[in-house]
């Protein structure tokens, strides 16, 4: 018995891996026989808490859904915000006859682009003109609107706030938050990932045990006597499971 | 209560190696994470198509044609010069993100079929 002991503790301490964000592992069944002595040898109990185990699981799947899915297309619209500010930032340094940077900061993995003699050669051409947009006021209706320049964005922060930021200040804001948001994507991934995982080898775990636990049953009302008698040592729970068994 | 036949049912048809255990989970990872990464390749995919389209709309057009260039959710009156500049960058990052995206699902194909090789 002290083996059996052994082996369950450790596999307690597989219980307490976690993945980076703390999210527990999922233990594994390796000897339905030895873990269900280890827990008392009471199925019924074991199967309540994987039950128990499984749900929560599932709670923190669902979660982490809706957060990729809020993510995934908040990151777009990072993007393309970025992309317009960007693109008004080498307006700007045309118009004022600055040298173009082209950093890119928020450009991907900061590669930067080697467009740069593009940009020298196309640098006489189209300088003072006024910048005109077409913006969209609702679905389907857009209006004409000529932008001033003034070397600074208004960034809608939420919360009912926008804030004036000058361009450069804008894209590093932009890129930074764009960094995140893709870092947490990434990370809220390999989150479902993981819980999949265990949601399967909590499957496993159910589906086996009550396997074991079936057949143990069968067995017992089988063999008769002796079996009970060697049962017998295990105490009063599996006369309740019986009561249960349908 | 149990729908398999009793032969059927002995230990060992139950029991489930923990290697193997983890080996199928991985599979199936990979399989789940390559499929997402085709979605996101498609539509990224088909977006560069619509300015590869443009390219070559704009190599027809006059040099002073005034284009109407959408950027986020407003369309900017640009330069035909400019278009195509903006439009270089722009088709700069989709190709450098379609091919981040081939080169993860080429390495889900790879481990997908190490893993089978083992099941």
């Amino acid at each position: 018995m002290s083996t059996t002991v052994a082996s369950s503790s450790s596999g307690n301490k597989m219980q307490m891996e976690v993945n980076p964000r703390g999210i527990p592992r999922a233990p594994f069944v390796a000897n339905v026989d030895d873990f269900v002595s280890g827990q008392n040898g009471s199925a019924e109990g074991i199967i309540k808490s994987f039950q128990e185990t499984s749900a929560k699981y599932r709670y923190m799947e669902v979660s982490l859904q809706q957060r990729k899915k809020a993510l995934s297309t908040k990151i777009p619209d990072i993007e393309q915000t970025l992309s317009v500010v960007l693109f008004l930032q080498r307006r700007r340094q045309k118009a004022l006859g600055q040298p173009i940077t082209e950093e890119e900061g928020g450009d991907e993995d900061g590669d930067d682009l080697d467009d740069l003699e593009d940009d020298d050669a196309g640098d006489k051409e189209g300088k003072e003109e006024p910048l005109k947009t077409l913006f969209e006021l609702n679905d389907t209706l857009y209006a004409e609107a000529e932008v001033i320049e003034t070397g600074e964005v208004g960034i809608w922060l939420g919360a009912s706030t926008m804030l004036l930021y000058p361009l450069q200040e804008a894209a590093d804001l932009l890129s930074s938050k764009l960094g995140a948001a893709k870092k947490s994507l990434g990370e809220t991934i390999e989150d479902l990932e993981w819980l999949r995982e265990q949601v399967t080898v909590m499957e496993v775990n159910f589906a086996r045990v009550h396997n074991w636990d079936v057949k143990r049953r069968r067995d017992q009302k089988n063999s008769g006597a002796g079996a009970i008698a060697a049962a017998a040592s295990k105490g009063d729970e599996e006369e309740e499971d019986e009561e249960d068994d349908e | 209560m149990s729908l398999l036949p009793p032969e059927d049912e002995g230990d060992d048809g139950i029991e489930v190696a923990w290697e193997d255990q983890q080996r199928i989970n991985t599979f199936s990872k990979l399989n789940n994470r390559l499929s997402d990464i085709q979605d996101q390749l498609k539509g990224k995919q088909e977006e560069k198509e619509y300015y590869d389209d443009l390219e070559t709309e704009l190599e027809l057009a006059y040099d002073d044609a005034k284009v109407l260039y959408k950027m986020g959710e407003a369309f900017f009156h640009l330069g035909l010069s400019e278009a195509k500049r903006q439009l270089r960058r722009d088709l700069k990052k989709y190709d450098g993100e379609i091919q981040t995206l081939e080169g993860k699902a080429g390495e889900c194909e790879r481990g997908m079929k190490e893993l089978k090789v083992l099941l």
